[in-house]
């Protein structure tokens, strides 16, 4: 009935025939919406409200306010998981980025071989992170001591003492996921024309002037694109440490700890408590991400 | 002159080989760790864990078949159920979502949108004490719906993102020539929109069954031991020897070359596409 009316500008048709259309629309989204909201929204609330009791074993003892709370921030294991989390965090993400970029610009610079790198690139992406852990456990393991072979070191104990067992799992964690910040950051860089760096260079820009000036403010955006989704993804770390130490040796995440809270000495309270605390740690680091993100957006499109 | 030609040609060789190099490093990066892997799941009895050496055999195919004999098949089984049925749910709704997105007039399209980052930046252990409860209550524990319901909610963002910018993509002439031929919104998605949009799904449905194929933390708590739920990476990370402390090097290897080398095929058929999905998820987060 709508085509009677203006054949020729669509959009605007579209637009005023919208009651259908809008209908449509709450239709076509109202089942994602639900499924993220029974499934996403409602435990988290659901795991407020278990904070707030207190539970002897699984067997609830009654209405405890913020007693959980109190206990958890007073816990030294807990404080030792934040910082586990920190530490892995940072300098997973930091050593990411920094090799994955190496790795976008090389690939950048060559056009021979780019389409096997990708694809080979992509490899480390697309297996468990349980597998990559276990190959990393049994590389950094004293038997068979693949590690120390190459290195020349004599049955050095990489995953057995602090400090060190933290490093093998931010390595297993940098070999998997750098080719994947390459693969974004390599999407961003092959949006900036060459004839930027051409004419640049005519400038008489010096290679490091080109990367400073040209691409480093062009890719900012698949930057922090690229970062948030790592910090997000390397704070909620679990499989690496779970396989390679256990948790032991000053390696337990928060992850890890809130599991332990609900399989090994079960306790939906006090779990709920460490998980509602991992949940704002993490989306408070996700909110100011995405502040960020939104206004470099809003700088760039202003801009131009 | 020359001789200048000479030295212009044998830097640029030079500049060359640099590069050819460190392009040799990125593949030795990326695989090396899986030709250790593979040699290392082809040796036989302890000799694994006694040699680093790549080459000191005996070898053989002993401990694939020992893989096989505590139960690997019905892991494999398992994800392969999960993973599948995640992935067809979460991109039938998903794909709906995103097409409403992408091309139909909605009210509050940036509070929908602030919403599902929300779920995507959402740390999955936060659900992990409350879902055992209720799954628990509901008798979930140890089930395929209490490992794929979850999954679909944490795959749902990536894939409404992916979507949405290859719906947005697709030239709106197409469908607006239908529209005006009589179609209705409906038919001009299922008929018109959802054939051309065809790659992107595929982008989208690899990546969510790479997840669900890989998730570990929820699977290890909601159906950690039971064969008849139990997931691939839950059985590769429990596999335990004869001795307590002794990992079963050989088992476990040669349970991750079984796991790996199907998804190194598909991954080198698919680059192309998996390549888009991602790049498009990301940019659009």
């Amino acid at each position: 009935m709508s085509a009677t009316t203006v054949a020729g500008r669509t959009p605007a048709v579209r637009r005023r025939s919208g009651f259908s259309d809008s209908a449509l629309a709450r239709i076509f989204l109202s089942p994602s919406v639900l499924v993220m909201a029974l499934v996403a929204a409602f435990p988290i609330i659901y795991a407020v409200i278990l904070s707030l009791y207190l539970y002897q074993g699984r067997l609830r003892e009654g209405f405890g306010g913020l007693e959980n709370y109190a206990e958890a921030l007073t816990e030294p294991r807990f404080w030792d998981a934040v910082q586990a989390t920190m530490i892995f965090t940072v300098t997973s993400v930091a050593a990411e980025f920094a090799i994955g970029l190496g790795f976008a610009l090389i690939m950048r610079q060559t056009f021979k071989g780019r389409g096997v790198t990708r694809a080979a690139i992509l490899v480390p992406w697309v297996i468990p992170t349980v597998i990559a852990a276990q190959l990393w456990y049994f590389m950094f393991s004293v038997t068979p001591g693949f590690v120390n072979d190459v290195l020349g070191l004599e049955r050095f104990n990489w995953l057995g003492q602090p400090g060190w067992a933290m490093f093998s799992i931010v390595f297993a964690d940098v070999w998997k996921t750098a080719p994947f910040v390459a693969l974004l950051l390599l999407a961003g860089l092959q949006t900036i024309p060459d004839e930027m760096y051409e004419s640049a260079r005519v400038d008489g820009a010096s290679m490091w002037q080109r990367f400073w000036y040209i691409t480093m403010p062009l890719l900012k955006p698949a930057i922090l694109v690229a970062l948030l989704f790592r910090t997000v993804d390397a704070l909620r770390m679990f499989d690496l440490a779970q396989v390679m130490t256990g948790g032991s040796f000053k390696t337990e995440p928060l992850s890890m700890l809130v599991q332990r809270f609900v399989v090994e000495t079960p306790n939906p309270g006090l779990g709920s408590t460490f998980s509602t605390l991992t949940f704002i740690l993490v989306l408070a680091i996700g909110v100011l991400f995405v502040r960020a993100l939104g206004r470099d957006f809003v700088l760039s499109t202003g801009g131009e | 002159m020359a001789k200048d030609q000479g030295v212009v040609v044998e830097t640029s060789f030079g500049r060359k080989v640099g590069r050819y190099a460190l392009l040799a490093f990125i593949l030795l990066w990326c695989l090396f760790p899986f030709v250790w892997l593979i040699d290392t799941s082809l040796k036989l009895g302890d000799r694994a864990l006694n040699s680093p050496s790549l080459t000191q055999g005996p070898f053989g195919w002993d401990n694939y078949i020992s893989v096989f004999d505590q139960g690997f098949g019905y892991n494999l089984r398992n994800s392969a159920i999960v993973a599948g049925t995640t992935t067809i749910i979460c991109i039938t709704v998903g794909s709906l979502a995103a097409y409403a997105l992408a091309r139909l007039p909605l009210k509050g399209k940036v509070l929908i949108l602030s919403g599902i980052l929300a779920v995507a930046l959402f740390p999955s252990v936060a659900l992990v004490p409350p879902l055992f409860e209720l799954w628990g209550n509901l008798g979930l524990l140890n089930t395929y719906p209490g490992l794929y319901i979850p999954y679909i909610a944490f795959t749902l963002p990536l894939t409404i993102f992916i979507l949405t910018t290859f719906y947005a993509s697709i030239p709106k002439d197409l469908e607006e020539a239908a529209r005006v031929d009589g179609a209705t919104a409906f038919q001009a998605f299922y008929k018109v929109v959802l054939p051309l949009a065809a790659p992107g799904v595929f982008a989208a449905a690899i990546i969510v069954f790479v997840y669900a194929w890989n998730e570990f933390l929820l699977a290890s708590t909601f159906a950690p031991r039971d064969l008849v739920a139990q997931t691939v990476p839950v059985a590769i990370a429990a596999f335990t020897g004869s001795v307590e402390f002794q990992r079963p090097i050989g088992t476990i290897t040669a349970a991750c070359v079984i796991v790996t080398i199907p998804m190194i095929i598909m991954t080198l058929i698919l680059q192309r596409r998996i390549v888009a999905g991602l790049t498009a998820g990301a940019v659009k987060g």
